[in-house]
C-alpha cells in the first residue's frame, strides 16, 4: 500500500502528509527517495520541510519526525500555500468513503448522532484546495458482523461531508463549485488501487495478487465500473521494503491495519 | 474589538490566580496540539476550580480537550480534530460526552479556524475562504455565509471572526513582564494570542528580560495578561527541547479513559487532579525525577528516543 500511495506522488511538487497517517509518511519518504528526489516534503502537524526523521513516531507532531528539516512552516503558511494553490498533492481518508470521493471523519448517524469521529483536521479545506489528492483506506474490507451484515468502509453515502470529491451530496460538480483543486484521483486500499472516470466516478484499476473483482465488489457498497485493462498493481523492488522497514522500526504503520491484512505477502522479483 | 493592551511590569502569579482568569461559558483556545506542548497543569487546575460551560476552539487536539470534557467543563468543541491519531486512537471522554448530548458538536476545519483568527486579528468582521462548499459544515455552521466576488465573479465562503475570551498557551520561556518565547512548532499559538481578549501563560522557565531576547520573543508581553512558571507545565504531552512526550502515562489515561465516565473520574481524575493540590504533588504522582529524567533521555540518540515509544 505504501508503495502504491508513493506512486502517487510526483516530482517537483509540494506534497503534505497531514497527521494520522504513518502510510501516507512512510509513502512520502519512499517517494522523495526514490523517483520523486524534487518533492517539497511537509510533515503534518510539524510542517517541518523535508525533514530526515531517524524512525516513525506514534504520534505526528513529536520533534522526532521533524529532525533534519530544512525549515519550517506555520500553520497558516501551509493552507495559504495551499489556497494559492502551490500544494501539488494531499493525502486523506475517511470512516466512509462514497463513489464520488467524498468522506466523512465527522460523525455517524444522520439526525441522530450515534458515533462521534475524531475531526478532520484541514482535510475540509485542502479537499477543495490542493491540485490533486490521494485517498487511501487500510480498512476496505468489511467483515460480516454477528448479524450477518457489513459495515462498509466504501459507503453508498456518507453521513456527513466533511471532505469534498468530485460532486456534492446534492449533486453539485466539483467545477460548479469552482475550485482550483482536481479532487481525488486515487483510492488506494488493501485489496486494490481505483481511479477515477470522466464523470468522477471511482473505478477499479488494479488489483493486489490475492484478491479478485468479486472480492471488492462484496467488500464495497456501491457498484462501480472496472478498467478494461485491469491488472495487478505493480510490487516495490525489495530495496524499498528495506527502506520502509528501515524507517518505521516500532512499525507504527501496521496500526492502520487489520492483524489479517498485515499477514499477507507477496513474492517480489 | 480587542483592545486591551497589558502594560504591567510584573505580571508573575501563581497557578490558582492565572486560571482565575477563566471564566464559566467563556470561549477558550489551548495552546500546542496532539501531543505537544498542551497547557496540562493550567487545565489541571481548571478542572480543580470547577470553571465549567466552556466553548472550546481549535485546531487538532487530544487528550486536553478529552481530559476537560471527562472532568465535565465543556459544554461546545468547535475543535477540527480530538484523538490520538493511530497511536490510541479516538478520544474516550470526548467522544462519550458528545455522543451523550453533553458538548455541542460544532467541527471546525484548520483553514477555517485560522481565517476567522486573522479576521479578529485584523480587527475585521469576517475573512472570506475558497473552501468549505460541498461539505456538511455549511449546515452544521449557519453563520457561514456566501458571497460572490465582485472583482472575479467567484462565489466565496464568509467566515465570521473569532475572538476567544481567553487563551491558555504553555511555553518555554517567559520574563516578568510576560514576553514568551517558544521552541519548535508555535502551531496555531501566536494566532490564539493575538486574536484573543485575554492570554494567560505557563512557562518552563520565567528569566531575565535580556535572556529572554535573546533567545527570541515568539509572543510581545502585551498580548499576555498573566503568567507563571510552572516547570514541566505540558506534562504528559511533549515540551521539547526539555522533555519528550510521555507515551507511558497517556497510555494509562486511556485506559482509564476507555472504562466509562464514572470510572475515569475516581481513578484518573482522583489520582492525578483532584488528589494533586499542587503541581508539585503532581509531579510526584507521576514519578517524579525519575520520570522526567526518562523524558530527557531522547536527547541520548535515536535508540534511546526510540525506547520511549516501545
Amino acid at each position: 500500500m505504501i508503495y502504491q500511495i508513493a506512486r502517487t506522488v510526483e516530482d517537483g511538487i509540494v506534497a503534505f502528509h497531514g497527521f494520522g497517517s504513518p502510510l501516507v509518511q512512510l509513502a512520502l519518504h519512499l517517494a522523495k527517495q526514490t523517483h520523486a528526489p524534487r518533492l517539497v516534503l511537509v510533515a503534518g502537524a510539524t510542517y517541518g520541510v523535508n525533514p530526515n526523521p531517524p524512525f516513525l513516531a506514534p504520534t505526528t507532531n513529536d520533534w522526532v519526525m521533524s529532525q533534519g528539516a530544512q525549515c519550517h512552516l506555520d500553520i497558516e503558511e501551509l493552507f495559504d500555500l495551499a489556497a494559492s494553490g502551490r500544494v501539488g498533492r494531499m493525502f486523506l481518508s475517511g470512516l466512509q468513503i462514497d463513489r464520488w470521493g467524498n468522506m466523512n471523519v465527522t460523525r455517524l448517524g444522520h439526525e441522530q448522532l450515534q458515533l462521534k469521529l475524531p475531526g478532520g483536521g484541514g482535510g475540509c479545506n485542502l479537499s477543495c484546495d490542493v491540485a490533486h489528492v490521494t485517498i487511501w483506506t487500510g480498512a476496505h474490507r468489511a467483515s460480516l458482523d454477528g448479524k450477518g451484515r457489513r459495515r462498509f468502509r466504501l459507503v453508498e453515502d456518507c453521513d456527513f461531508i466533511t471532505s469534498v470529491g468530485h460532486r456534492s451530496a446534492k449533486g453539485k460538480s466539483r467545477s460548479e463549485m469552482g475550485y482550483r483543486g482536481q479532487g481525488p484521483d486515487n483510492i488506494v486500499t488493501e485489496l486494490g488501487v481505483f481511479d477515477f472516470d470522466e464523470s468522477g466516478h471511482a473505478r477499479l484499476a488494479a488489483l493486489y495478487p490475492d484478491v479478485d473483482v468479486a472480492e471488492v465488489r462484496e467488500n464495497t457498497g456501491f457498484d462501480f465500473p472496472v478498467r478494461e485493462d485491469l491488472g495487478p498493481v505493480p510490487l516495490p523492488r525489495p530495496e524499498m521494503v528495506d527502506l520502509i522497514r528501515n524507517l518505521d522500526p516500532l512499525r507504527i504503520h501496521e496500526r492502520e491495519l487489520a492483524p489479517q491484512e498485515r499477514a499477507r505477502s507477496f513474492a517480489l522479483a | 474589538m480587542n483592545t486591551a493592551i497589558h502594560t504591567q511590569a510584573d505580571k508573575r502569579c501563581d497557578l490558582a490566580h492565572l486560571v482565575s482568569h477563566v471564566r464559566e461559558g467563556d470561549c477558550v483556545a489551548i495552546g500546542g496540539g496532539l501531543s505537544l506542548r498542551e497547557p496540562m497543569a493550567a487545565l489541571r487546575e481548571l478542572i480543580r476550580q470547577g470553571t465549567g460551560g466552556l466553548r472550546l476552539v481549535g485546531s487538532a487536539h487530544g487528550i486536553d480537550v478529552d481530559l476537560l470534557c471527562g472532568a465535565g467543563l465543556v459544554a461546545v468543541s468547535a475543535e477540527s480534530y480530538v484523538g490520538f491519531e493511530q497511536d490510541f486512537g479516538m478520544a474516550p471522554n470526548y467522544r462519550r460526552a458528545c455522543e451523550s448530548g453533553a458538548v455541542e458538536v460544532r467541527d471546525s476545519c484548520c483553514y477555517t479556524l485560522v481565517q476567522q483568527l486573522r479576521a479578529a486579528i485584523a480587527g475585521l468582521s469576517f475573512m472570506p475562504i475558497r473552501s468549505v462548499r460541498g461539505t456538511g459544515f455549511m449546515e452544521m455552521h449557519p453563520e457561514f455565509r456566501t458571497m460572490t466576488c465582485p472583482y472575479t465573479g467567484d462565489e466565496l465562503v464568509l467566515v465570521p471572526a473569532l475572538q476567544p475570551d481567553v487563551a491558555i498557551l504553555h511555553a518555554h520561556y517567559g520574563d516578568a513582564q510576560g514576553n514568551l518565547h517558544i521552541e519548535g512548532p508555535p502551531v496555531a499559538d501566536i494566532l490564539f494570542a493575538k486574536a484573543s481578549r485575554k492570554v494567560i501563560a505557563t512557562v518552563e522557565n520565567i528569566v531575565p528580560p535580556e535572556r529572554l531576547a535573546k533567545v527570541g520573543v515568539t509572543i510581545p508581553y502585551f498580548y499576555v495578561m498573566a503568567l507563571t512558571e510552572v516547570p514541566y507545565g505540558a506534562h504528559p504531552t511533549s515540551c521539547y527541547p526539555l522533555y519528550a512526550y510521555d507515551r507511558r502515562h497517556t497510555g494509562e489515561y486511556y485506559r482509564l479513559a476507555s472504562r466509562g465516565a464514572e470510572s475515569f473520574r475516581n481513578s484518573y481524575l482522583r489520582t492525578y487532579v483532584y488528589g494533586c493540590s499542587t503541581h508539585a504533588d503532581y509531579l510526584e504522582a507521576v514519578g517524579g525525577a525519575e520520570t522526567f529524567e526518562r523524558l530527557a533521555s531522547w536527547q541520548q540518540g535515536s535508540g534511546a528516543w526510540m525506547n520511549l515509544y516501545v
